[in-house]
């Protein structure tokens, strides 16, 4: 199979990345209290290692994963946990979290600076370890745990590895600055992931409209010694380039079968930002405990690109970066496609935040739910060849198992749908109530 | 601080294209424009009454339906407008004013608020409602302006009807040669409905709605196509211009065909409605007592429209066929 | 239609259920085919509709005397034929009373034999209740039918030819709606009329929307 141009479908919505302006990674302060939710990976939340009036460090392991698919969590900041108990989330509403007082010393647990020179020789349990023991999660926004990712079945080998740059979703120009800055790490990851699920090939998938990052990165592996198999690959612009699924069949030309992983068709797919984080998890012996965040959208005076501590809330972001003197509409997790809405800014940062946007009245759509005129323009973006007006049409009725039988559960929830609707109908609102009530009364009849 | 600030909490996307169903629908009106105007131009202020007596009719009615069934009146949205227009467009210019109340009338209360309003019809508001006409005032739709001098003894005034009723020499009598004929038709100064004639503006309009992203190509393509093959293997080469560019052809496959509501909405169910509407149209003009065959030919498919969505569903991403 | 036609419910109530609460054509949607076809001018209307009336009676009050008589699995084949005999009666009779209506709707009339409404009666009501209930069923739904195809019928001619019972009624430089007399016509008088029963029927509250 062959690489293709691009996958059917998608969306060429306003960029806004611009807004950041030149693209560099600020450092922002750590916060005088910070909130660590438990919950910061898919699957159960992590289990807490201290309690109240312990002192910390930055970097010290305070929660540690419970189950198969969970992560370790570490403190921010150093100083001491006044409190475990339930604070806003920006993903479950409310959740438990721990909280902790600033020391304002910032003490590490141990040097992070210093790169590890065995990290070559490693084993491959070895860097796995060191990958769960970091609490490294999908930065995407997945959010599943590293290190089970990272870790397929025997039966199932792993050909071809994925980078994913895509960074398709508007505004956010977190991924796009990372690889600006930190190129020769990222690459460095790489080339341990890759040696570690031996892989054939590393493709490292970067949008055209990251001239720069693709022009680099090409730079960067003609300097590399041992780069064969690394390779940069340039998309289309459009959304949803970074899709997981769409990503490998625009690479490899294969399609993950429905209901299938990545690595049923030997494929893996990274985020830059994950890439990143093991490389600091493995040759600096880095916890994850912070990330790279876009604070952007018309309603924020001075956009930028922020590495920010996990705890810090979206609060402080907003108010250090400024509001603009317009209609403030909505504060969202995440970029305006997929993210998620805020009901308030006491949230604080999560592993899965990429960005935040304060969006304007202008910006932020108003959806005016009009009735479905059957224009099919739903149809021809969806990326998964879905017809969302039936889907929508179908769960609206409340016919769950009909709307499943013609593709529910494939939905990625993109929103392109939503977005190219004409009569601003609430598609994705429906087919999310869908899958939910779907999910729901599969868990009843067991 | 955001603090004061009053949030709102919605679902994922939180942006939206500008192209609104409000916003396709004048632009489709705005790409019918110089259509009507050419009609105008060729037929006399006639026509122009018509139009503003049908589009009036449509908003009137769209606004007492929507009264009467207590929903938000829409005439914002344009579809009414467009409707009328649309309307208009397929009358012929000396039409009698009162019907064209009545027709448009139709169109709305009938053929799209009786069964849900905007939507949920099933037919093209504007195809039913001249359906509709032809059935009540059979005579009055078949009577046409002539803007050729005719030789005596021949009274048809469309090109189609000519060509129906008293054959292939009386055309030639009347528009000398075959190069004479298809310019007249392509500018549009021939007998016919008010919006009908002048294929080269319809064809503008078309081209519009295609790039302004209103409409996709599927439909009208795949409509043409239909209608050139076959009247290539019926006729001829002559034949190929001719059907083209004679009768409501261009306005049905740019603007009636393509509306949104009674069409497929996957791309494949589009490709077979147009290809059901071309063979439709060319049997009725070959072998059908009409002498035109858009208006049924449409209205026939949209009937089928829902029976063609289920045999054209997309393919899932990852499901082998 | 026959939920629960048990013999308790009031003879009035018996006698109007066929007016509106279950008229044949608007609400139980029975005997649309011969109400297509005949509903175009008023006066074939109510000659179907006599016929129809007669026919109905008779057979309702014959079913309901012999009901214990006849065995139940051949019921519809007996029902046929005693309302066939009806038919008969009647067209001969309206051949000999008013012959050019006749001339007009033989075929119409021939085919009563087969129409819904009076094998349903027959099924759903005589074949279960007493001869005074029966004729009473009968003549409800024989007004409701006659009535209604009067209105649709009068709604026809006057917009599709101009006239009423052949007096004109709209002068004729107004052209009349041809297509109000073809079959097209009918089937958009009774969804209309059918909405409006309905409506009625909501405002009633006799059903839930
Ligand atoms: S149906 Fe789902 S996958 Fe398809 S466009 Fe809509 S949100 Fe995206
Ligand atoms: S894009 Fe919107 S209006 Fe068009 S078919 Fe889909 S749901 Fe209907």
């Amino acid at each position: 199979m062959k690489a293709r141009v691009t996958f059917k479908g998608g969306i060429h919505p306003p960029e806004n990345k611009g807004l950041c302006g030149e693209l560099s990674i600020k450092d922002f302060p750590p916060p005088e209290t910070a909130v660590l939710p438990l919950q910061q990976s898919l699957g159960s939340a992590s289990e807490p290692v201290v309690k109240k009036g312990d002192k910390v460090k930055k970097g010290t392991l305070i929660a540690r994963s419970k189950g198969y698919i969970s992560s370790n969590l570490h403190s921010s900041v150093s100083g001491e946990v006044i409190d475990i108990r339930k604070s806003p989330h920006p993903l479950l509403g409310e959740a438990n979290a721990i909280i902790i007082k600033s020391d304002n010393r910032d003490e590490p647990e141990r040097d992070y600076s210093a790169e590890e020179a065995s990290a070559d020789s490693l084993s491959s349990g070895e860097i796995l370890e060191l990958i769960q023991n970091a609490g490294i999660v999908g930065l995407g926004g997945a959010t599943f745990p590293a290190h089970v990712k990272l870790n397929p079945p025997a039966d199932k080998p792993i050909k071809t590895f994925i980078i994913n740059g895509a960074e398709c979703e508007p505004y956010l120009t977190s991924d796009h600055s990372l690889m600006l800055e930190c190129a020769d790490r990222i690459l460095k990851g790489a080339a341990l992931i890759k040696k570690m699920l031996k892989a054939e090939k590393c493709l490292i998938a970067i949008e055209e409209n990251k001239k720069d990052a693709i022009a680099l990165f090409r730079q960067k592996i003609i300097q590399l010694k041992n780069a064969e198999g690394l390779q940069v690959f340039p998309l289309k612009v459009k959304y949803p380039q970074g899709a997981e699924k769409q990503l490998i069949y625009t690479l490899t030309g294969k399609e993950v079968p429905s209901g299938g992983l990545p690595m049923d068709v030997s494929v893996l797919v990274h985020n830059i930002g994950t890439v990143f984080a093991v490389y600091e998890a493995v040759f600096l012996r880095k916890p994850l405990f912070e990330r790279i965040v876009t604070v952007s959208g018309k309603g924020i005076k001075n956009p930028a690109n922020w590495r920010v501590r996990i705890g810090t809330t979206f609060k402080m972001l907003v108010n250090h970066s400024g509001l603009a003197d317009k209609k403030i509409k909505k504060l969202i997790m995440g970029g305006p496609m997929m993210g998620l809405a805020q009901y308030t800014d006491e949230v604080p940062v999560v592993k899965a935040t990429s960005g935040i946007l304060v969006l304007t009245s202008d910006e932020a759509a108003d959806f005016e739910h009009l009735a479905c005129i059957r224009c099919g323009k739903c149809v021809s973006v969806c990326p998964m060849g879905l017809m969302p007006a039936e889907i929508s049409k179908m769960v609206e009725k409340g016919r769950i198992d009909t709307a499943k039988s013609i593709g529910l559960m494939d939905c990625m929830e993109c929103g392109s749908c939503n977005y190219i609707c004409p009569s601003g109908t609430n598609l994705l609102q429906y087919i999310k109530l869908g899958k939910y009530e779907y999910l729901r009364s599969k868990n009843v009849k067991r | 601080m955001l603090k004061d600030k009053h949030l709102t909490v919605t679902v994922s996307p939180h942006i939206k294209t500008s192209l609104t169903t409000e916003r396709m629908m004048w632009i489709v009106s705005a790409a019918l424009i110089p259509a009507a105007g050419a009609g105008i131009y060729f037929f006399g202020p006639h026509a122009a009454l018509v139009i503003a007596v049908c589009v009036g009719a449509s908003i009137i009615t769209e606004l007492f339906c929507a009264v009467l069934m207590k929903k938000p009146a829409t005439i914002k949205d344009g579809s009414a407008f467009l409707t009328g227009l649309l309307l208009a467009l397929c009358l012929p210019p000396e039409f009698p004013l009162w019907m064209c109340a009545l027709g448009s009338f139709f169109s709305i209360a009938v053929s799209k608020f009786a069964f849900g309003g905007l939507g949920h019809n099933i037919f093209n508001p504007a195809l039913a409602g001249r359906a509709f006409l032809m059935g009540a005032f059979a005579k009055e739709m078949t009577t046409w302006k002539t803007l050729q001098d005719f030789p005596d003894g021949i009274t048809a005034a469309t090109p189609l009807n000519l060509l129906k009723e008293q054959g292939y020499d009386s055309l030639m009598k009347v528009f000398d040669s075959h190069s004479h004929l298809f310019k007249e038709l392509f500018i549009g100064r021939v007998g016919g409905s008010i919006g009908e004639t002048s294929a080269a503006l319809l064809i503008i309009g078309g081209l519009i709605l295609i790039f302004a992203r209103v409409t996709t190509w599927h439909i009208p393509v795949s409509y043409i196509l239909t209608v050139i093959i076959v009247s290539y293997f019926t006729g001829g080469l002559f034949d190929i211009p001719f059907h083209l560019f004679t009768g409501g052809l261009m306005l049905g496959a740019f603007f009636m065909a393509t509306d949104p509501v009674t069409s497929p909405i996957t791309p494949k169910g589009q490709i077979i409605f147009g290809i059901g509407c071309g063979l439709f149209t060319m049997l009725i003009r070959i072998r059908g007592g009409y002498p035109e065959g858009v208006c049924y030919a449409i209205l026939l498919m949209n009937s089928v429209t829902p029976l063609i969505e289920r045999f054209s569903k997309t393919r899932i991403f990852g499901v082998k066929r | 239609m026959g939920q629960e036609e048990t013999n308790n419910t009031g003879y009035f109530k018996e006698l109007s259920k066929g007016f509106i609460r279950e008229n044949p054509i608007f609400i139980l949607c029975l005997g649309l085919c011969p109400t297509l076809a005949v509903s175009n001018l008023v006066e074939n209307a109510f000659g179907m509709g006599i016929a129809f009336f007669f026919v109905l009676l008779c057979s309702n009050i014959t079913i309901s005397l012999v009901q214990k008589l006849i065995p139940d699995e051949v019921r519809i084949p007996c029902f046929i034929v005693i309302i066939a005999a009806f038919v008969t009666v009647a067209s001969l009779l309206m051949q000999w009373l008013i012959p050019d209506v006749y001339a007009r709707m033989s075929l119409y009339i021939n085919l009563i034999v087969v129409n819904c409404i009076i094998l349903g009666r027959a099924e759903a009501f005589a074949s279960k209740n007493n001869v005074f209930r029966s004729a009473l069923d009968a003549v409800g739904m024989g007004v409701g039918f006659t009535a209604s195809l009067f209105i649709i019928s009068a709604i026809r001619e006057v917009t599709g030819f101009g006239t009423f019972l052949g007096f004109r009624l709209i002068p004729e430089n107004i052209k009349p709606i041809t297509i109000m007399i073809l079959a097209p016509g009918a089937f958009f008088t009774i969804g209309f009329l059918m909405a409006l029963f309905n409506l009625i029927r909501i405002k009633k509250g006799k059903v839930s929307k």
